[in-house]
């Protein structure tokens, strides 16, 4: 007999768990009714539909003109879990287009968000440092997450959190120690670092010695840095396997080496021959860090001698396709033949 | 039969019913007669039995179990109009093959756009991240090369003036030596001729002397002196006394003859032996005191 319905199973795209969304323009204002309704359900089906409207540029820019923004807020403060999730999830997706970065930024969200760094469901805690993080890679993100105080709620949050959200909380203080430095030194960060930089993933240790070498651009870090003495596990690191580990404790010996204190410490814990193995690696990324790094030990002159025999190490670098390691090789040769 | 029956009874009583209601309305038959008795006969021609139960037969039917229908003979209905056939071949309605390219296309087409959009839209941030972590790297290794040329100018203006503090204190230094030589040497020149005048004027104001001399200068002759003058003083005293004495026994004297006289004139000559003693005392005391001297 001839029915209506073609086959006994629903067409694909019906989802249950999801709000139906409105044609057109109307959608994102139904969206926005159903968000701030009384009834769990239907928040939580928006919220699902929201999820999926949200990676559309368009439709982020359309949202945060309606004012989505509000809602979204209160939200995150809901009893339900599921609520929480998803809310952290849209806002989190909102923060990987520059127009929601902006928008979020301007309404404030920062402010809300730290009531849920102790969120006793894991997801919650993992989208809302995912929020940080890629909000802190603007300049104006990383202010506003520095003047909302969160530095030392995150550092503390360092040392208890699981792996995964490790690495976001230290791509968010990467960035954010960019700007300034007083207030993690004040919350003890970089004792927490020095740990982390024996840590067994290969993310975490990179991403501490990232943090160390923002830390180390600063005056006061530096201070810092020589004086809980990170510097010989930084030159550990050195020799490490994995080169994004290489790179990033390279540079960060590059800043640390500016003072005096630094240069004498690096001396004494034989920092010479490992950075020459990665200048001569042709294919490393830590070459121009490296380069760098050796300039500085350059300068002392016990550093200068073991230098001027491996000059030629630093004559092939001239040839490096990049032109920053050829300026880098550049500069560190006149510094090694420079007699007082 | 029951039916009837019950019929019939019910109709009985309607008319006894009736029969009642007449016959309190109507006379019924008057009663037989003594000797006769009433009996209902029949007048027909024929006659028929009459009695209250009607002249049943049972009779009984039933059915069978119920049968299939039977099949409906086949109906072949006559044949009319014409025969014509059509048939149609493998290909010529449609080509699967070409016709479900369009569906096929749409599904697999929409799925790997949504793919694609998925994996662009991560593409697109991890190029975003590696852009920035490009820059990051050339931001910082030239943000650590200035600061290597800060320290290292720094350093060299530290140095410069370390060495220009050293230099001006060598400098003052010297200078300070030059003058101290100078001072010197004017000092000894100056101070060359310093010992004869000193002792020049010392001996001119008297420092270089005789012990002895001195020292009978110094203490001899003042001690001479005290005792001259004790000497002298004594005297005087002798003289003051004596003075007073007289004066005093003038007095008296003079209030004796104004007044008239007590006995007190054993007092003045007591006083005076005593007085004339004191004079020649201190004379012998003097004599004395000089001799002890001039046998130093």
């Amino acid at each position: 007999m001839a029915q209506p319905r073609i086959s006994a199973y629903l067409p694909p795209d019906i989802d249950p768990t999801k709000a139906a969304l409105a044609f057109g323009r109307r959608a994102l204002p139904k969206l926005n009714e159903e968000l701030q309704s009384p009834e769990l359900l239907s928040q939580q089906r928006a919220l699902m539909a929201l999820c999926d409207l949200v990676h559309d540029p368009e439709k982020v820019y359309q949202a945060i003109a309606l004012g989505f923004l509000d809602s979204l807020k209160t939200l995150l403060v809901h009893q339900d879990q599921t609520v929480r999730q998803k809310t952290t999830e849209v806002l989190s997706i909102m923060a990987l287009h520059s127009i929601g970065r902006e928008g979020l930024i301007r309404g404030g969200v920062i402010s809300a968000l730290p009531g849920l760094l102790d969120d006793p469901v894991d997801i919650c805690r993992k989208n809302t440092h995912q929020i940080f993080d890629r909000l802190a890679k603007l300049p104006e993100g990383a202010g506003s997450v520095l003047r909302a105080g969160l530095i030392p709620p995150l550092v503390l949050k360092l040392e208890t959190e699981l792996d995964e959200i490790q690495e976001l909380i230290l791509g968010t203080l990467s960035n954010c120690l960019r700007v300034e430095v007083s207030e993690a030194l004040a919350a003890g960060a970089v004792a927490v670092l020095k740990e982390k930089l024996s840590h067994p993933s290969t993310a975490i240790r990179s991403k501490a010695a990232w943090v160390l070498l923002e830390i180390s651009s600063h005056a006061e870090g530096k201070i810092a840095v020589c004086k809980e003495e990170v510097i010989p596990v930084l030159v550990r690191l050195l020799e490490d396997t994995q080169p994004e580990v290489q790179v990033n404790s390279a540079g960060a010996l590059m800043f640390a080496l500016v003072t005096p204190q630094g240069r004498s410490s690096a001396m004494g814990a034989e920092a010479i021959p490992p950075l020459l193995t990665l200048v001569a690696e042709e294919t490393s990324k830590a070459r121009l860090n490296a380069i760098k790094t050796l300039t500085l030990l350059a300068e002392l002159p016990e550093g200068r001698r073991t230098l001027l025999d491996h000059r030629e190490t630093f004559q092939r670098c001239l040839d490096d396709p990049s032109e920053a390691v050829q300026r880098a090789a550049e500069i560190a040769i006149t510094v090694i033949d420079w007699k007082p | 039969p029951h039916t009837l029956e019950v019929k019939r009874k019910r109709r009985a009583q309607k008319q006894g019913a009736r029969r009642n209601t007449l016959e309190l309305i109507q006379p019924a038959t008057p009663e037989p007669v003594e000797g006769r008795e009433h009996v209902q006969v029949q007048t027909e021609l024929y006659l028929e039995e009459i009695s209250d139960r009607i002249i049943e037969v049972d009779g009984e039917c039933q059915t069978d179990d119920f049968l299939d229908r039977p099949p409906t003979p086949l109906f072949i209905p006559a044949k009319t109009g014409k025969d014509v056939a059509t048939q149609i071949e493998g290909g010529e309605l449609f080509d699967f093959d070409i016709e479900v390219k369009p569906i096929l296309e749409v599904l697999v087409g929409k799925t790997v756009e949504q793919a694609l959009l998925e994996v662009m839209e991560e593409e697109e941030l991890a190029q975003l991240w590696s852009h920035q972590r490009a820059f990051a790297e050339l931001r910082n290794a030239e943000f650590a090369e200035l600061q290597r040329l800060e320290e290292q100018d720094r350093r060299i203006r530290e140095e410069k003036e370390r060495r220009r503090l050293e230099h001006l204190e060598k400098l003052r230094k010297q200078k300070e030596t030059a003058e101290k030589i100078a001072a010197r040497a004017f000092a000894q020149r100056y101070l060359a001729d310093l010992i004869p005048s000193v002792f020049n004027n010392l001996y001119d104001s008297g420092f270089f002397y005789d012990p002895i001399e001195r020292d009978i200068e110094t203490e001899f002759l003042p001690w001479l002196m005290l005792e001259v003058e004790e000497t002298l003083q004594k005297k005087v005293l002798g003289r003051t006394m004596l003075d007073s004495l007289i004066r005093m026994v003038v007095e008296k004297r003079l209030d004796e003859f104004s007044h008239p006289p007590p006995p007190a004139q054993t007092k003045a000559p007591a006083e005076e032996p005593r007085a004339a003693d004191a004079a020649p005392k201190m004379s012998g005391e003097a004599d004395a005191a000089d001799q002890p001297v001039a046998e130093e």
